[in-house]
């Protein structure tokens, strides 16, 4: 059963870490963008319309990686004080109640959307000649359908939570404060800051 | 279970408790009470810790579909899934929230190439002279890195194992040590380019220009008040305090300058010039000695540059009208507050007086020569300037002549400069050498993202986008860039995004049912008939908003909360722009707020273990009174905010 999880895991870290280069073609494009205008002067008029789409592809299939990661933010002042158990019910609950409805109506709904747009090949009316933007909104549902699976897999993990007491393992990704990183970066060791203490210590005895 | 989880849990039943006590009567209901029913249910759910956007996105869409279905039954299901996809393709298609991934990504990168220790040596070096000058370095270390970055987690960790144990070390009170690094880590939020500015402009529909451009010198401001509470502390009680022992500051000369320091002058313009042409330093080879006087010669040359451009800018004849003259009036004011700018750097560069270690023999008369001469050829260039157009004004297409202050911004520039050259030591030129591959790289980063936004040369995406693109060649030209460094930077910035742009897609649906509830107008009509004035209301929203940042991320209160206050704001006639630049100095307080004051539990995580949370908060103290204080100035004199984006935009 872990096996599976992990590997659900995996998938959604994968599409995420693909969709995730996106952001380094947008500076690309809109750097080129820019000197093309000024420099050159000989703008693009798909160029918005790119922009747009890469962006919003970035986050919308970025979206089940996040959660695989735990990473979409929780109000969690009361939620990191709870035992494992509760959390993994809390959540439980919250995933039939909020989770499934939403991102299901989501996925439906977009499915429905990009169909629409399909059938008209619907091009993007910022310029007269936008690019198709089909592809663009087929995004929602797909987007939507890696969520759902990805909260299914949540799911399976509270349920084990509940039966096991702690969480199960998840796969490790990079974090945005990572101590130990941050500490080798700097060069500094734990022993260092320990020995820091005695300035402490000799500073609160002065201070009496 | 711990005691606090009860506590909040029992908080939540009364809650929900006092939510059915005071509904009306259920044949009294309407669709309204519905809405502020799901207000006060996002609370509660928001507390129990499920993320947030599928916590508004599953909330949304059930009361949208009761919305809808209190309305036409058949057409229900079809006008909720309507209304959801419509709300996620109207974040897909924002095109003030495709900055933020941009911005995100610039932070990360720049915070991976690593130019903190670099920036905090040179900058506490700089200041040695100052009282307090480690906490000092530290805060302004903090405001450019932290507004480069913008990740306040980082920025403070960081702080906290470089500065913090510096500071430990020199014998600095812990309190204070403590309340510099997470005071200071926490600017970035607060000082443009902010994330946090970019979503309010999203939420609000105010332009992120003009949020930057009123942004800026409350940031500034705040920062300021920082320093100078530190060095007013550190005056009055230099025991908190000591000044760094000689061996902290002193800074090591490299071979050649040792040479020509003893053989020659200790200035560097009069050294530098006398070994080149005196055979005295034969042993110095020519190519140091030149590429250090073009060193030392960079700020007489930026500035030359930067008056000259800006001479050619305003002087530039005008081709209509009134547009173009308000254009130059900007222009002019731009050109003060530069000049000044450049003046205060060089002012600042000037106070590095390094003592202790270093003696610096008087300057001989003989050597100040040189100096004079340095600064000769730029002062005559003034009245040849000022020559030049008069003639030529009369003509309709010719050069106008530059404002007065144009001139006396030159002249104030040429001063400094002269003073500069003529402080100018080999220490300082290490000195500055360390801060010209470490500060100023930053600060032109900054400045250029910055000023092209301002100055409406570039929308925020393409500054950002820009911005992005600097940090990789910083981080390229640093040195630190490879692939895992890249790879974790792209990777944090999908997952960023991905976050505040959910948040988006599920606040979008939840505001979508709000508003088809029509609870917002029950809140409209409640507030109004209070009869509460302006400023009272101000205050109000003020304070829930500070309240609310205890529990909540800032994220949460300005993408699902802050929409409450805006209707009204127009009710009032409070200025939206104004009321976010309050916002964003209030979120501020946030992080330093106990209990749950971020910053403070990051300082912990590297901190020695005999530093207590309890110190770490009472350090916090101090700022978080400061940071009141510059919400009140910032209330009181409107225009400290204001003035800029009404110079440059006509707000």
């Amino acid at each position: 059963m872990q096996k599976l999880l992990l590997t659900i895991d995996k998938i959604s870290t994968f599409v995420g870490h693909i969709f995730s280069w996106l952001i380094v073609s947008l500076t690309l494009l809109i750097t080129w963008e820019v000197f093309s205008r000024y420099a050159l002067d000989k703008p693009h008029d798909w160029a918005f319309d790119g922009m747009i789409m890469m962006y919003g592809t970035l986050f919308m299939m970025a979206g089940a990686y996040t959660l695989a990661k735990n990473g979409h933010v929780r109000g969690d002042v009361l939620y990191g004080f709870f035992p494992p158990r509760l959390q993994a019910g809390l959540d439980l609950t919250l995933y039939f109640v909020f989770f499934l409805p939403g991102v299901t109506a989501l996925c439906w709904a977009g499915y429905n959307y990009a169909g629409e747009s399909w059938a008209i090949w619907e091009h993007s009316g910022i310029t007269s000649s936008g690019p198709p933007v089909y592809p663009y909104k087929t995004v929602i549902p797909v987007a939507g359908a890696f969520l759902l699976v990805q909260g299914i897999v949540e799911i399976i993990r509270c349920i084990r939570c509940l039966k096991d007491g702690k969480w199960p393992s998840r796969e490790e990704d990079v974090e945005e404060v990572d101590v130990e990183k941050l500490k080798e970066q700097m060069h500094v060791k734990d022993e260092d800051i320990a020995k820091l203490d005695e300035f402490v210590t000799a500073k609160k005895g002065s201070d009496k | 279970m711990r005691k606090e989880a009860w506590f909040g849990l029992s908080i939540m039943a009364a809650v929900v408790i006092a939510l059915f006590v005071l509904m009306p009567p259920a044949a009294q209901i309407t669709t309204g009470h519905l809405g502020l029913l799901m207000l006060a249910l996002i609370v509660v759910a928001i507390m129990l810790g499920f993320p947030t956007a599928f916590t508004l996105m599953g909330l949304g869409t059930m009361f949208a579909w009761f919305a809808y279905y209190s309305v036409n039954p058949s057409l229900a299901v079809q006008q909720t899934l309507d209304l959801a996809v419509a709300r996620a393709y109207w974040v897909m298609n924002n095109d003030v929230l495709i900055s933020v991934p941009l911005f995100v990504f610039m932070g990360y990168l720049v915070e991976r190439a690593n130019l903190i220790q670099a920036l905090f040596k040179g900058l506490h070096l700089a200041t040695t002279r100052i009282p307090g000058s480690l906490a000092v370095a530290t805060v302004i270390t903090c405001a450019i890195f932290a507004t480069a970055s913008g990740i306040i987690g980082a920025v403070v960790t960081l702080m906290g194992l470089l500065a913090f144990p510096a500071m430990l070390k020199a014998g600095y009170n812990v309190r204070l040590a403590a309340g510099a690094v997470t005071a200071g880590g926490t600017l970035g939020i607060l000082i443009p380019p902010s994330v946090l500015l970019i979503l309010y402009g999203a939420t609000a529909g105010v332009s992120v220009m003009q949020l930057y451009a009123g942004a800026f010198f409350p940031g500034l401001m705040l920062a300021g008040l920082y320093v100078v509470y530190i060095i007013g502390y550190s005056m009055i009680k230099p025991s908190i305090a000591p000044p760094l022992s000689a061996e902290d500051a002193y800074v090591p000369l490299p071979k050649f300058a040792e040479v020509i320091t003893e053989t020659g002058s200790n200035n560097v313009m009069a050294g530098l010039i006398g070994a080149i042409k005196g055979k005295r330093n034969a042993d110095v080879p020519m190519r140091t000695v030149v590429g250090h006087l073009g060193i030392a010669l960079l700020p007489a040359l930026a500035a030359a540059l930067l008056m000259g451009s800006i001479y050619l800018s305003i002087t530039a004849p005008t081709i209509v009208d009134t547009t173009g003259l308000q254009e130059m009036g900007m222009a002019t004011d731009e050109t003060d507050a530069d000049a000044q700018n450049q003046a205060s750097l060089e002012q600042g560069l000037q106070e590095p007086e390094a003592e202790g270690g270093l003696q610096e023999p008087p300057a001989e008369l003989g050597h100040e020569a040189p100096v004079a001469a340095e600064a000769a050829p730029e002062s005559p260039k003034a009245p040849a300037e000022a020559a030049a157009p008069t003639p030529e004004a009369p003509a309709p297409a010719g050069r106008l002549p530059a404002p007065m202050g144009y001139w006396i911004a030159l002249g104030i520039c040429i001063a400094g400069l002269a003073v500069f050259y003529a402080i100018f030591t080999f220490v300082r030129l290490e000195i500055f050498k360390m801060l010209l591959t470490s500060f100023f790289p930053l600060a032109l980063l900054i400045l250029g993202v910055l000023g092209s936004i301002i100055m409406g040369l570039a929308t925020p995406t393409e500054a950002a986008a820009m911005g992005s693109f600097g940090g990789l060649f910083l981080a390229i030209a640093y040195g630190r860039f490879n692939m895992t460094m890249l790879k974790e930077a792209v990777f944090l910035t999908a997952k960023t995004s991905a976050m505040v742009c959910w948040l988006f897609v599920g606040s979008g649906i939840f505001a979508g049912a709000f508003a088809l509830l029509g609870g917002q107008e029950i809140i409209n009509n409640w507030v109004q008939s209070l009869n509460m004035s302006p400023v009272q209301f101000m205050l109000l929203a003020q304070v829930i908003i500070f309240l609310l940042g205890w529990p909540l991320e800032w994220t949460e209160i300005i993408i699902i909360f802050l929409p409450i206050f805006l209707p009204l704001l127009t009710h009032f006639n409070i200025d939206p722009l104004f009321f976010g630049l309050l916002v964003a100095l209030n979120l501020q307080t946030a992080f330093l707020s106990p209990p749950v004051a971020m910053a403070a539990f990051y300082l912990k995580g590297v901190a020695p273990p005999h530093v207590t949370l309890n110190q770490i908060f009472l350090g916090m103290m101090p700022f978080m009174a400061i940071q009141v204080i510059a919400i009140f100035m910032l209330y009181m004199f409107p225009a400290i905010g204001l003035w800029l984006p009404s110079v440059v935009y006509g707000h």
